[in-house]
């Protein structure tokens, strides 16, 4: 998969009907996820999010809870805050959501603002993999540990553990059989050179 | 979005989604309901309305889960339910599935060393599914039940604790997100990866199993990990200070 997958975006409403009516009417335009919650301090059950997170909230949430929840997320690349202005009046600005706005402006805003994270990660959607990741991936279809890896290529084991989440993210494939299928079916390694009975 | 109630047609619910067909099969009921509400055949037939309702919706809208009420509901009754979901997959998805990759696979032009690693690569998906769910029948299951027999004063502490010295539900949590890992490196490859002569009808056969197979998987663990497990976890700390 490409960048999109490190993008996460992130609802707050104490109102079912706001996240409803929001989820409804973003699910279809985004290539990201999109959480749900009630309270900021919720977030903690989703610590483990990395990227960019984008967070839809009133202002009183974000006054309330926005420290809180740079806290919680320590992994998060960066976070940005749209305003959720739940009032008759309507706010111009390109930050904040309107109670009144139509659906396609709603999908707009947000789609504007997590195209400017994707030119912040210099548009890094390519999905071809690099000679780096290349090598580490015919290692990984060989059967070897990430530390015998990282040997090998006189690197640290984080530094390979990182090759591999990019290669997971720019092809989509998680386990190491399926990486292995990736590798011969995109003439990567010869299916002669592995023990496919043992890998697969 | 619509979710249902207990004042819904069935009928209608079905035309609205029939993915929930094997669903309602689960949960005791077949087709030929007439025009019936969800609580006129829920009281026919003994099922118990909650359940049936927050199940249906569960399913039907991923973004729906009442994760407090569920919690409501018996650990006998979720278990059925899982046990049953488990006996759909191997009595008729895992076969459909096997028979749908073979028609596949054997239809493309060259049989080639590629389908063969498609084949493999299936199998041993299959083999570790398996694994995976009878293991949950086997020790999780039997090992819930009991406990929360313990809890209910239906059975004997000091054997339950001779029986599981040192269980805890904490060491199956990791298992679900493996599954569906594979789960998706199947459908991605399929989609993604596989070289262009292949039989595009056949194809897309077997994917739609595969994805009702996938749908059905994910609704599958999130029950388990979002109710199955936090209400284990909430036994165990009753027999823990119960002590």
């Amino acid at each position: 998969m490409n960048s999109n997958q490190n993008i996460s975006v992130v609802v707050i409403s104490q109102s079912d009907l706001v996240l409803t009516g929001l989820f409804e009417v973003l699910k279809g335009s985004l290539a990201s996820e999109v959480v749900l919650l009630h309270r900021g301090d919720e977030l903690v059950d989703y610590q483990a999010m990395n990227g960019s997170v984008l967070i839809l909230a009133t202002s009183e949430e974000q006054e309330k809870s926005s420290s809180l929840m740079r806290q919680i997320l320590v992994s998060a690349q960066q976070i940005h805050f749209m305003t959720l202005h739940l009032e008759a009046d309507s706010v111009y600005s390109n930050q904040t959501i309107n109670l009144f706005d139509a659906p396609t402006l709603i999908c707009y805003k947000v789609n504007e603002i997590l195209n400017s994270f994707l030119s912040d990660q210099n548009k890094d959607t390519d999905t071809e993999l690099t000679k780096r990741e290349i090598e580490v991936l015919q290692m990984v279809t060989k059967g070897h540990s990430n530390k015998e890896i990282a040997d090998r290529l006189f690197v640290s084991t984080h530094t390979v553990i990182s090759h591999r989440k990019n290669i997971s993210e720019k092809t989509g494939i998680k386990s190491a059989s399926g990486l292995t299928m990736y590798a011969i079916l995109k003439k990567i390694i010869d299916m002669n050179e592995i023990d496919t009975a043992d890998l697969i | 979005m619509e979710l249902f109630n207990e004042n819904s047609k069935l009928a209608s619910v079905i035309h609205k989604d029939h993915s929930l067909l094997p669903v309602i099969n689960r949960l005791g009921i077949k087709l030929g309901f007439g025009d019936k509400t969800i609580r006129n055949i829920c009281e026919e037939k003994g099922i118990d309305l909650n359940f049936f309702v927050e199940t249906i919706n569960v399913f039907h809208y991923e973004a729906y889960f009442p994760e407090k009420r569920l919690l409501d509901f018996s650990v006998s009754m979720v278990i059925e339910y899982l046990v049953k979901t488990h006996q759909y997959y191997k009595d008729y998805l895992i076969p459909e599935n096997d028979r749908l990759i073979e028609l596949f696979l054997s239809a493309s032009p060259d049989e080639n060393a590629e389908n063969d690693l498609v084949r493999k690569f299936y199998a041993k998906f299959k083999e570790e599914f398996v694994i995976h769910i009878n293991f949950e029948e086997r020790e999780m299951f039997p090992y819930i039940l009991e406990l929360n027999r313990v809890i209910e004063n239906r059975a004997s502490r000091e054997q339950f604790k001779l029986k599981y010295p040192e269980y805890s539900i904490s060491s199956f949590e990791k298992e679900h997100s493996n599954m569906d890992d594979k789960m998706d490196d199947l459908t991605n490859i399929i989609i993604k990866y596989l070289p262009p002569n292949y039989d595009q009808n056949r194809g897309n056969a077997f994917l739609a199993n595969l994805f009702l197979f996938e749908k059905d998987l994910k609704n599958h663990s999130r029950i388990e990990d979002h109710i199955l497990i936090p209400k284990v976890k909430q036994l165990e700390k009753l027999l823990v200070s119960d002590e």
